[in-house]
């Protein structure tokens, strides 16, 4: 099918238009806080829509190229769409579209305390600039865009900035996101002084030809840019802190949709800028993926605030999809394009599930929060009776994130372990360790994301609520439940019935890298490298659903005539069951901080105060049993202590005296007329 | 190391021969009775759950001795479990204390039906020695339906048995 360049530039026109009137309209309205909201975010929402046709109509073919040379420098702003691009629109529009659904109920809580204007205007610019950013095709464009994107989610960090601990959240983000961008800045001129062009579809022919130290450094360079969007351990310490002090429609996009943008930018350095690259660079992705996604989900299973634990675990999944991409970069070094070509297709489907479920998952905790106004997952519990629904969708978000069948993120991490299982084609030792490891990894990793979430939900959603304030929840409005059914159902979708979005991937990889997956599927199968390894993923959701089925069934024929009797629940006899009683998040995790406490190196303290006229009545007891970030004591803290000497020792120059000022610029003007002699 | 080798070798033989006395065989064929009537009753074998009401634990002795390699309960399937949503049977010692009374009526209500309760020891039967204390609620039967009383401070292992399949064969 052929699409119309026309009906592409229609198509942009409308998303920006509908993002750019919603940014006006909510600020001119910003008077009057409902009509703010509304015009705002059904704005949004249209734009993030008309994103989503964008994106099918670039992944069925649709190319279009659009330039205004006035507006900046160096060959103005260049945009264009190819279909790399156009998937990452259909993630945003994955990602965007429910969002401003829910942000539509969810920001009424807002209305008496922030402006919603604001917000909303706010809103509808990071929802543009994301889309413009993988539209963007020249550097200039890129990284205005870039940076235009990173304020605008800072600005929306800030939204509860009366908060101390938001205040740090934002200015951790806001340090994190610039060196990232400083280092992309440096990548990105080197490229454009090496190749000599800015226009990024010149760079892939001409970077063939440069030596490999410059080829590495851009690598690097532009490796830890992206690398400290996406959030991949040790630069991700930014993550866990800025997604739970944003609203929660903000943290789902933001982890949904803008850390991947660190992969996209990955992606088109490793596979398209570059071209093919040695094997380390396939090899240092590979490490650091199986690293974020180990410790990812190491720390995730130690937090009691939902929202942190739901951002580490998107540094866990950030991982698994570097897996996928990391072990593409590697087969294509061995020139095995097939198996590359695999690999990716893996990482991307995995970036398109982790969009769907961590948008799902970061919306009912923030639906979650908002009935019982705290994130401490201690103070929760019973929610099921309460908020039915929404455990619903949180149970869905769970298993589809723990990986289990026939939820979306089985099949994405499926195809991840074929295509690192399939490295034996490679012929190193050496690179075949790696692949040995990162599958263990990746295995540890699927077990731990399990248990983390069975502690997510079971302490948040079960037993009887821990608090006065989660026995008074109730279920949130009905556009934000509606925002959180189609993430759910697009979960159920992508698991069962995956052919189309192979299709659209297939097409993608290909244009990019002029090779197919080594990929066989059709309505009800899946072969990877065939023969190698089949899955069906519709069949297993039908033996699934007709299992669960027939135990009901089944205990219905054998015992017809069993009368049934409700009782409360066993409590070995006890006359009080209260909920400080029940198992705690804490206690779950503990096995887990005892086996891996050289990572976490747990405090431990332990005051008891004792009645002064004996031992044998304590007074008060303190217990604190709290983990360690090693990457803020052992890399960051240093950081900062040396970042901090070198400005004491620079202040010296700084006296504020003139003359001393006049001196310094005398002995300049001397070196200066010294070096033009 | 040294001296773990000398006890072991140091050490005689503690456990006696097993003599095929009539005693031994009337007790296999009183248990295999029970088995038989958990059969006939409930279609599998029998669970019992042992709550300790108030007891000087004299009974819990006698109790724990059916689970001894020489009565071995285990052998005919009777199970002795953990909670009273296992359970078919309830095996009640002592004098029902206040403390107690609460917990034993939940622990009566959480067994599933069709269930039956059996009362161990004098004091199960009518307070014993402990009748009129303080602490004293009254005997099993004041606190929930029974359906067998054993008695004997304490009964023998062999008396219980026979209460067990005494409660069972009794019509409904």
């Amino acid at each position: 099918m052929m699409i119309n360049e026309t009906l592409v530039l229609k198509l942009l026109n409308l998303t920006l238009f509908c993002f750019g009137l919603g940014a006006l309209a909510s600020l001119a309205l910003a008077r009057r806080a409902p009509a703010a909201r509304w015009t705002g975010h059904m704005l949004a929402l249209l734009g993030a829509g008309s994103v989503g046709t964008l994106a099918v109509a670039g992944l069925a073919g649709g190319t279009a190229h659009w330039t205004l040379s006035g507006l900046l420098p160096f060959g103005g702003v260049v945009l264009g769409i190819d279909r790399l691009s156009a998937f990452f629109l259909l993630i945003i529009a994955v990602g965007g579209f429910p969002a401003s659904l829910y942000a539509l109920g969810y920001t009424r809580a807002y209305e008496s305390r922030h402006s919603l204007g604001a917000m909303a205007c706010t809103w509808n610019l990071f929802l543009a600039t994301m889309t413009l950013v993988v539209l963007a095709r020249n550097v200039l464009t890129f990284l205005v865009l870039w940076e235009a994107m990173s304020l605008v989610s800072y600005f929306l960090v800030l939204t509860e900035s009366d908060h101390a601990e938001t205040q740090h959240a934002g200015l951790v983000y806001l340090v994190m996101t610039h060196a990232g961008f400083a280092c992309l800045l440096m990548g990105f001129l080197l490229l454009a002084h090496a190749t000599g062009t800015m226009d990024f579809a010149h760079w892939r022919a001409a970077t063939a030809s440069l030596g490999a130290s410059t080829r590495h450094a851009i690598f690097i360079l532009l490796a830890l840019g992206f690398g400290a969007k996406a959030g991949v351990i040790p630069l991700h310490i930014w993550l866990p802190q800025a997604h739970p002090a944003a609203p929660s429609h903000v943290s789902a996009v933001m982890s949904g949709v803008m850390i991947k943008l660190g992969i996209y930018g990955l992606i088109r350095l490793g596979f398209d800028w570059l071209g093919i690259g040695p094997a380390v660079w396939g090899g240092a992705i590979l490490a650091v993926a199986a690293v974020s996604a180990v410790l990812g989900v190491l720390y995730a299973l130690m937090e009691q605030d939902l929202k942190r634990l739901l951002a580490y675990s998107s540094v866990e999944n950030v991982g698994i999809i570097l897996l996928g991409i990391g072990a593409g970069l590697l087969f294509q070094a061995y020139h095995l394009p097939g198996l590359a070509a695999l690999a990716l297709l893996a990482g991307l489907y995995h970036t398109l599930n982790h969009a769907a479920f961590k948008s799902l998952l970061f919306m009912t905790a923030g639906a979650v929060v908002q009935a019982t106004h705290t994130r401490h997952m201690e103070a929760m519990g019973g929610l099921i009776k309460r908020m039915p629904q929404t455990a619903l969708f949180f149970l869905v978000g769970s298993v589809a994130i723990a990986a289990l069948p026939p939820f979306n993120g089985f099949f994405s991490e499926w195809l991840t372990f074929q295509s690192l299982l399939l490295s034996w084609q490679i012929p190193a030792r050496d690179v075949n360790l790696i692949f040995a490891l990162a599958i263990a990894a990746l295995a540890l990793t699927s077990g731990l994301a399990a248990a983390c979430f069975v502690k997510a939900f079971g302490i948040t959603f079960l037993a009887l609520p821990r608090s006065d304030q989660a026995g008074q929840a109730c279920e949130v409005s009905w556009v934000m439940r509606a925002g959180m059914a189609l993430l759910a159902l697009a979960c159920l979708a992508l698991g069962i019935w995956p052919v189309g979005v192979l299709y659209a991937l297939q097409a993608t990889i290909f244009e990019m890298n002029g090779a197919y997956a080594n990929l066989y599927f059709d309505w009800k199968t899946v072969v990877a490298n065939p023969p190698f390894a089949t899955v069906a993923p519709l069949l297993m959701a039908c033996a699934l659903a007709a299992l669960l089925a027939a135990i009901p069934l089944a205990l219905r024929l054998r015992r017809g005539r069993t009368v049934r009797r409700y009782y409360e629940t066993w409590g070995c006899g006890r006359a009080l069951q209260t909920a400080r009683f029940e198992y705690t998040s804490t206690a779950f995790a503990n096995p887990f901080k005892r086996v891996f406490a050289f990572l976490y190196r747990p405090i431990k303290e332990l005051d008891i105060e004792f009645h002064p006229e004996s031992r044998f009545f304590v007074r008060t007891i303190a217990y604190r049993n709290e983990v360690r970030s090693v990457f803020e004591e052992a890399l960051y803290q240093p950081l900062i202590r040396s970042t901090q000497w070198i400005a004491e020792q620079a202040r010296r120059l700084q006296s504020g005296n003139v003359q001393s000022y006049l001196l310094y610029i005398l002995i300049a003007l001397v070196i200066l007329i010294l070096l033009a002699r | 190391m040294v001296s773990l080798w000398r006890k072991i070798w140091k050490t005689p033989v503690v456990t006696e021969p097993f003599i095929n006395s009539d005693a031994a065989a009337a007790i296999e064929a009183l248990t295999r009775q029970v088995e038989a009537a958990a059969f006939a009753r409930l279609g599998r074998s029998l669970h019992i759950r042992q709550v300790d009401a108030g007891s000087c634990n004299g009974c819990e002795l006698e109790i724990g001795a059916l689970n001894s390699p020489y009565y071995d309960l285990e052998q005919f399937g009777l199970h002795f479990v953990a909670s009273p949503r296992h359970a078919d049977c309830l095996l009640v010692t002592g004098p029902v204390t206040r403390n107690m009374a609460d917990a034993l009526r939940r622990t009566y209500e959480a067994t599933p039906s069709p269930k039956i309760v059996v009362a161990v020891g004098d004091c199960a039967q009518n307070c014993g020695i402990f009748a009129g204390g303080y602490g004293v609620v009254g005997p099993v039967s004041a606190v929930i339906p029974v359906d067998i009383v054993v008695s004997g401070c304490p009964p023998a292992p062999r008396a219980i048995l026979a209460g067990i399949l005494a409660a069972m064969e009794k019509p409904r």
